[in-house]
């Protein structure tokens, strides 16, 4: 056993006990490991804003006299302030207007080629496909299920007829890639616990290499 | 005998009762022992994990890697031996890295991986061709925002998304910056993040630029990269920890770099833990069942 | 003017975000670069005023009206105003006008970041994993034949992913390898069809005016 001496070691330690004292139950020593986790990380967040986005692309540019366009652009930002000023408050709607029209513009013909167009092509079948058996036969099981699982969200007709048999068969490529998804959730859920394990058992406390 | 038969059923029923707090215990020392007596266990590296690493072994001498530090503290224990182990294999390699972040809290995980590597490989160093040295191995360009701004900057003009690095240096007077312009100069970019924010590159920057993406995903979110998988549109991908413990035993195996594995060595502790969990989850069920039947 | 500028503004921008993946024009690109890389950027930057400015009202009103646990309310002021006055007068390095260091102690922003704000979140979702072993225990039953198969399908996963079975049973990661690879694949990528279309109609209904709720209110 090898204590650290470094007092950040120790502080981040008693934080870790603080935010674990969660699971015997509620307490004031957690609440305050809560509270201080969202001021230091909003403290975070303005350091880097003002250091890395509004130092070198607004106010060093415009403190020089150049780029003195974006002094208006600034103001447009600055309406964001005006959501705490009740009597105009519908201002803060025009800064989020331009991010979010822009954002959602800029999604729609990326976002056909990628989640629609490309995902289409690699579902069909082509002979290309057959490169060998096990390729081949895999891909019509993917296109199978492609089709299963997209006829169990399809709710225009009632399921009878080929959409009942079809819409079950999407239940059982539904309930396998869930049964996946869990399994990957614990393996996530167990390596967290074990980061925190290791830094108390190693950095903290000595007691593993 | 209907007094047996009674503390039977109560057996049962405690079986699907027990109190949470001897499941958390149970957990705890389930994860605890291995760590405290390890024993190696080797991962196999799965296809993904495999085209990844073969993709950057084979970067052609003028492109880079981009990895994108997309992660924040929280997952931060999956995540980060994927950034130290991709640093490895790309400072072993010669292979030019570029570093950024989308998320405004991955800056000091970033920063952190970057050091511990440097140091790694600079102690070990005997010349200043054998150092790993900033400005001329890899830059650290630091985040910007919104998440549009740099994945689709990046595909015209690199410094101009990030006229300063995180240090704070003009970034285009930095002699890496020489040779990389934009995406036609990235190998490719692996987004490591427990986010959508793979998902933004591959739709984004894939798309439109055609730049190779792989992926470094929390193992939560890694069974909804497959179909990209599939379709070519993801190169290569490390599915949480255990992604990057195989990728840690590739980068042992083929780079020879002897270094901490953090997430090799916690395979143990997860192997113990996975075992625990089935086993409660087979209890509860046994429970479950003998109490139906007799209901 | 309070509802229609908005809307024109979505419209515009919304045009001017969808345009240059259709249009790979020089005049189109360089417009593009300029529009996100200046007047984007700076405009998201102040973004963080909402998020920074809801929480301080929110706790300042907490402490004001004496509200459930508003002694706490002062810790997450106090630790915002020391945090940010660090950060920016001390430097993201600890190279700014505030010194930063005692001696061999040193408290800059980063430091603070390191061994503060990393263990707190990380520690917050290591919880997840008790929670989630009481949850699996209590509510992953094998009740009939779909829930047997997800029950399956991760037990496979889970045991195909750890090292251990390499040695045991050395064909099972491959067979978890194939349900991600083939069953998984098919289903995700059969609800991604829906997200993805729906998304995309919201998308249109936001930049066509249809979608309003961002406004907060249409008044």
């Amino acid at each position: 056993m090898n204590i650290s001496t470094n007092p950040w070691i120790w502080v981040s330690a008693i934080l870790t006990l603080g935010i674990f004292s969660f699971l015997y139950k509620e307490n004031p020593f957690y609440r305050v490991c809560e509270h201080l986790f969202v001021g230091i990380a909003n403290g975070y967040s303005i350091t880097f804003v003002w250091h890395r986005v509004l130092l070198p692309t607004l106010i060093n540019p415009v403190a020089k006299g150049e780029r003195l366009w974006l002094v208006p652009v600034a103001i447009v930002g600055a309406l964001y302030f005006t959501r705490f000023i009740p009597k105009i408050s519908w201002l803060v709607r025009i800064p989020i207007a331009i991010v979010m029209g822009y954002g959602a513009g800029a999604s729609i013909p990326r976002a056909i080629e990628a989640s629609i167009i490309e995902q289409l092509k690699a579902t069909v079948i082509t002979r290309s496909t057959f490169e060998s058996i096990y390729t081949g036969l895999w891909a019509i099981v993917i296109f199978v299920g492609v089709i299963a699982t997209i006829s169990y969200f399809f709710f225009s007709r009632e399921r009878k007829g080929v959409l009942r048999p079809l819409s079950y068969l999407g239940i059982i490529f539904i309930m396998l890639g869930f049964g996946a998804s869990f399994g990957y959730t614990v393996m996530a859920r167990i390596s967290l616990l074990i980061g925190r394990l290791t830094f108390l058992l190693r950095d903290w406390l000595g007691i593993i290499k | 005998m209907n007094g047996s038969l009674k503390s039977n059923y109560g057996i049962w029923e405690k079986l699907t009762k027990i109190d949470r707090r001897l499941i958390y215990l149970f957990l705890f020392l389930v994860v605890l022992i291995p760590l405290i007596y390890p024993f190696r266990l080797a991962p196999r590296a799965m296809t993904p994990v495999l085209k990844l690493f073969n993709h950057i072994d084979t970067i052609p001498k003028d492109k880079c890697l981009v990895i994108s530090v997309d992660y924040t503290p929280d997952t931060e224990p999956e995540l980060h031996p994927m950034t130290i182990a991709l640093l490895r294999h790309a400072f072993s390699r010669k292979i030019k890295v570029g570093i950024l972040c989308i998320s405004l809290l991955g800056l000091g995980l970033a920063q952190d991986a970057i050091s511990i590597v440097t140091n790694e490989f600079n102690s070990k160093a005997l010349t200043r061709n054998d150092s790993v040295i900033y400005g001329r191995d890899y830059v650290f360009w630091g985040w910007q925002t919104p998440v549009l701004v740099p994945i689709l900057g990046m595909g015209e003009n690199i410094s101009k998304v990030f006229p300063v690095d995180y240090y704070g240096n003009k970034t285009d007077t930095l002699e890496i910056m020489k040779t990389i312009k934009n995406y036609n100069d990235v190998g490719i970019l692996v987004s490591i993040s427990g986010s959508a924010i793979p998902f933004y590159y591959i739709t984004y920057a894939q798309t439109q630029f055609g730049v190779r993406i792989g992926v470094g995903s929390t193992a939560v979110q890694a069974a909804d990269f497959y179909p990209y998988i599939n379709s070519g549109q993801v190169t290569g991908m490390m599915s949480g920890m255990k992604g990057a413990a195989e990728y840690e035993q590739l980068v042992e195996e083929r780079c020879k770099i002897y270094a901490r594995r953090k997430a090799t060595d916690a395979m143990a502790a997860q192997t113990a833990a996975h075992l625990w969990i089935m086993i409660t989850i087979i209890i509860g069920n046994i429970g479950y069942f003998i109490l139906r039947r007799r209901k | 003017m309070k509802v229609r500028l908005p809307l024109i503004l979505v419209l515009i921008t919304g045009i001017l975000g969808a345009l240059p993946f259709i249009i790979p024009h020089r005049i189109a690109q360089n417009f593009d670069n300029e529009f996100r890389n200046s007047v984007l950027r700076i405009i998201a930057a102040f973004s963080l005023v909402l998020g920074v400015g809801s929480i301080v009202r929110h706790h300042i009103y907490k402490i004001q009206r004496r509200k459930e646990n508003w002694e706490y309310s002062w810790i997450l002021l106090v630790s915002l105003v020391i945090t940010s006055i660090i950060g920016l007068f001390g430097g993201i390095e600890g190279n700014g006008s505030l010194p930063t260091r005692i001696g061999d102690f040193y408290f800059d922003i980063q430091t603070i970041y390191m061994h503060a704000a990393i263990p707190l979140g990380a520690t917050m979702f290591a919880m997840l994993s008790f929670f989630m072993a009481s949850a699996a225990y209590r509510a992953f039953r094998a009740r009939n034949f779909e829930a047997t198969l997800l029950l399956l399908a991760a037990f496979i996963v889970m045991l195909g992913s750890v090292p251990l079975s390499t040695y045991v049973l050395p064909k099972l990661p491959d067979f978890a390898e194939w349900i991600l690879t083939v069953p998984n694949t098919a289903a995700k990528r059969g609800m991604g069809f829906g997200i993805a279309l729906g998304s995309l109609a919201t998308s249109l209904k936001i930049i066509l005016g249809i979608e309003r709720g961002w406004l907060g209110g249409t008044k």
